[in-house]
């Protein structure tokens, strides 16, 4: 395995108030590594670390052997790191083609970003029909395809995908982690962050389990699903 | 009672003055769509392009077309400087500090012009070319009057496909909606923001030159209440909306002009109470503007 993402010993405060404690983890290229654990874990904050919205009190990113911890946002999308925001956050006032190249700011005025742009329809023929929908106006679902779409557009090595089941019906969260599995079989490496573990540790090749602010476990899938706490505490049972 | 000559003259000034706030709206609403701020220096723009042109072309000579592009330019660098200089080191903190530090930058520019150019309003004289008058059998207009209708519509339309074609102008609109995730995008919050107010500064610095070639005077203080005049159609005609904005600056310039045009002279003076009266009036009805869309609560 080799490394992508490095974190070491970060911490993160908001104020006074530690929001991360001392939070290692590792990301290996082509995996799916998932973030797990209860409201208030500190699994958002993570990802926004990781994105540099957040700055760290302490400890640092490495990402492809490089630190990363005191870049700024855009230089990580440059460096194609993307996140999928929870609640999607997609631009509801713009159209479903303008989010999409929003997504490829970094390298707009590039030839390539039309040919992306049909590829993306293709994976999401529902966006092809929406394309000068006010992005608002679509479905939850459709919403979630957009802000995926979106972040794929920027062509990313690793992408962090926040809460993306949260809010969607069973049968489309089915078809959400088949697309999950297809970006990473085009050697996308996934971050996933979820409070739905059940799903989540399925498809991981890797899992971290959080509880305020500290990696409570971490393990492959087998052995954190045989975890009795584990199975009461977020898996539902 | 009124003709409809009368009429038509009266709407033709509302639609001028219109222009005007249309103009200077644009540039307010941009940066309070993406900053929160009320930006009252915007209007002392006005004050220092009136008087930019008023010194480079009566005092140095310029020829006015040549000043006309200059004051652009000049509108651009101050809103650079204003930027850079004001709010840059404000971000992220509180937005009444932005509101304040504009309010006293207003403050500062007025003073310092009140005391290089004294407190005496200045008389604007342009070129007979620009004064030549038109009669028609309903209406009277000068060519300064159809120089401010077509370099409105001109400024406005490429401002248009700015905001909806160019990489900046996208931008700018998500920047608008969502400052965080525009940043995730990779989007330079801070170059989106320094662009909104250099052409915004650069439109106003424009539009006093048409204030003063239009009414034929200028003064150190006239940016205030036209700039909050600019304001109240930012809000008319929804806070955030470039259309909205264009559309409110025009129903300012005629609500300005029409009441007084057919009531009765002694209401002259209550010009201003009556656009204000007017901007209540509309926010009672709508909240959030013509055509505002409902602000979503930021966290």
């Amino acid at each position: 395995m080799i490394g992508l993402l490095k974190i070491d010993h970060l911490v993160v405060k908001y104020g006074v108030i530690p929001a991360l404690q001392n939070v290692s983890l590792e990301v290996g290229t082509g995996q799916i590594v998932s973030l797990v654990g209860a409201n208030g874990a500190g699994k958002t904050t993570t990802l926004k670390t990781i994105m540099g919205i957040l700055r760290p009190a302490g400890g640092s990113i490495r990402y492809r052997g490089e630190d990363i911890t005191r870049m700024s946002t855009p230089q990580r999308v440059r460096k194609e790191i993307c996140l999928v925001p929870e609640g999607r956050g997609i631009f509801n006032r713009l159209t479903v083609k303008e989010n999409l190249i929003l997504g490829a700011y970094h390298r707009l005025g590039e030839i390539s970003i039309d040919e992306d742009i049909q590829q993306t329809y293709a994976l999401f023929p529902r966006l092809k029909e929406r394309e000068s929908q006010i992005a608002g106006t679509l479905s939850g679902g459709e919403q979630q395809m957009l802000a995926i779409g979106r972040g794929l557009m920027s062509r990313p090595k690793l992408m962090l995908l926040d809460e993306p089941s949260l809010g969607l019906a069973p049968l489309l969260v089915q078809e959400l982690y088949r697309l999950i599995l297809e970006i990473r079989q085009q050697g996308v490496t996934i971050l996933l962050v979820e409070q739905n573990a059940t799903m989540a540790i399925k498809v991981s090749d890797y899992v971290y389990v959080m509880e305020t602010g500290v990696v409570k476990l971490e393990g492959i899938p087998k052995e954190i699903e045989s975890l009795e706490d584990v199975k009461k505490v977020y898996l539902g049972g | 009672m009124f003709s409809t000559g009368y009429f038509l003259q009266q709407t033709l000034n509302g639609v001028i003055l219109g222009c005007i706030y249309a103009l200077l709206a644009l540039g307010m609403t941009v940066v309070y769509g993406i900053l929160r701020l009320i930006n009252f220096a915007h209007g002392a723009l006005i004050t220092l392009g009136a008087f930019f042109v008023y010194f480079i072309s009566f005092r140095l000579g310029v020829p006015l077309i040549g000043s006309i592009f200059l004051v652009l330019g000049f509108g651009a660098l101050m809103g650079l400087v204003l930027d850079v200089v004001a709010y840059r080191k404000l971000r992220g903190g509180p937005e009444v500090a932005l509101l304040i530090t504009s309010l006293g930058f207003y403050i500062f520019i007025e003073n310092f012009m009140k005391m290089i150019v004294s407190p005496q309003p200045y008389a604007f004289k342009t070129p007979t070319y620009l004064n030549a008058l038109f009669r028609t059998q309903f209406i009277t207009y000068r060519t300064i009057d159809i120089f401010i209708i077509i370099s409105s519509i001109i400024i406005m339309f490429a401002f248009h496909l700015f905001v909806k074609r160019s990489k900046i102008g996208i931008a700018m609109r998500a920047t608008a909606e969502n400052l965080e995730v525009a940043n995730m995008m990779g989007i330079e919050i801070n170059k989106v923001i320094t662009v909104a107010f250099i052409l915004g500064s650069a439109i106003a610095a424009f539009t006093g030159f048409l204030w003063g070639a239009k009414y034929g005077q200028i003064s150190y203080d006239m940016g205030f209440l036209t700039g909050v005049k600019a304001f109240v159609a930012v809000v008319v005609g929804g806070v955030g909306s470039i259309p909205g904005a264009m559309l409110g600056g025009f129903l300012l310039g005629l609500a300005e002009i029409l009441p007084l045009a057919l009531l009765p002279t002694s209401f002259a003076e209550y010009r201003d109470g009556i656009v204000f009266a007017i901007l209540i009036f509309i926010l009672i009805i709508r909240p959030s503007g013509i055509m505002g869309v409902k602000e979503e609560v930021r966290v």
